[in-house]
């Protein structure tokens, strides 16, 4: 095993906790009172902050990564298509 | 406003049509109509001063009385599309992000916003003024993409392996121990991150992309998907997870982590 692994092999119950909640913190989704312990656990507990991090830039890169833009002849197309339904004066 | 100026420019160029013969009186009055628009909206150069007329819109197609100095009535169909130009069309671009995520073709995603757009601009007087636009756009997109294309697919019941939920790409990193976390985000390219969202099943893949690259809210995605909050937490749990293992792989083929479960740095 290496020392890394070691890190997060005597994780208590709050580890737990906080991993557990951890998606839903990260997605902004948490009641307030759970964001504050979730925040005061990462603030003293190293593994978990760095596991948090890591999620936090994979989302990051997915978010970076899959977003494409449209391009400009679709909105010429769908002016006209909608020309039809414009209304009439 | 810089869109909403672009859009008005293409409306003014009439090469931009094809027009019928028994249309032209239309499009010309539409294009004078336009051209005077064009002009109004200058006026509201800036977006803040926006959500006062939206205010005094939105109440105008409910049954409110008259009151408080406001100006109640209807939406008259010239303001109808107005609005639909300046509020809707603006987020074609981010709309055909998502619809390739949908289709996972090109072709198809440009005819699905397409399509898109023409069914929210023709149920547009449903839509509640001063609520999500966004969010409401996308589940016209959601609906759409259903009628268009699932109902002819037939696919069967989507899944993912159960062990997928034990998966966790932090994990498999710490475990080889050789190379740091950040070393390996920074080795995934970004066709290996849009393949490994590809590949997913449409509901984990829509779950994702709408969370992670939309921002929306739980809530939100499960209005969007027209499924409970609990099963847009589920998907977006095991999704993620999917998602990681796929990108393992990449990884992995690198060398970046270990081959087997067992296995040691």
């Amino acid at each position: 095993m290496s020392e890394r692994s070691d890190a997060n092999a005597d994780c208590g119950n709050e580890c737990t906790e906080a991993l557990r909640q951890l998606g839903a913190y990260l997605d902004g989704e948490l009641p307030g009172t759970d964001v504050e312990v979730i925040r005061r656990h990462l603030t003293a507990c190293y593994p978990c902050t760095e596991r948090a991090t890591f999620e936090e830039q994979l989302r990051a890169i997915v978010r970076r990564d899959c977003s494409d833009h449209a391009p400009p002849s679709l909105m010429l197309r769908i002016e006209s298509a909608l020309e039809v339904y414009w209304p009439q004066r | 406003m810089k869109k909403h100026r672009k859009w008005l420019k293409v409306w003014k160029a009439p090469s931009a049509f094809t027009v019928p013969p028994w249309q032209e009186c239309v499009a010309g009055a539409l294009r004078s109509e336009l051209d005077a628009e064009a002009g109004a909206a200058t006026q509201v150069s800036d977006p803040g001063t926006s959500p006062a007329s939206t205010a005094d819109h939105a109440e105008g197609d409910r049954s409110d009385p008259p009151g408080e100095g406001q100006t109640r009535r209807e939406l008259s169909d010239v303001e109808r599309r107005e609005r639909f130009v300046s509020e809707a069309l603006p987020h074609v671009d981010r709309l055909f992000s998502a619809a390739l995520r949908y289709t996972r073709d090109p072709t198809d995603a440009e005819d699905l916003v397409q399509e898109t757009m023409v069914k929210a601009y023709r149920s547009f007087h449903q839509y509640r003024p001063g609520t999500n636009l966004k969010a409401w756009l996308y589940r016209v997109l959601h609906t759409t993409y259903i009628s268009m294309y699932r109902k002819a697919q037939r696919r069967p019941q989507e899944s993912l392996q159960d062990e997928v939920d034990e998966f966790s790409l932090y994990d498999e990193v710490a475990r080889t121990g050789g190379s740091a976390e950040r070393e390996v985000l920074e080795s995934l390219t970004s066709e290996e991150v849009q393949q490994a969202l590809a590949d997913l099943p449409e509901s984990f893949r829509m779950a994702v992309y709408l969370a992670d690259v939309e921002g929306f809210s739980y809530k939100e995605i499960a209005d969007i998907m027209e499924t409970p909050v609990g099963t847009v937490m589920s998907r977006l749990h095991r999704g993620r997870k999917a998602l990681q293992k796929a990108l393992a792989t990449y990884v992995r083929s690198r060398g970046l982590i270990a081959d087997e479960p067992e296995a040691d740095a």
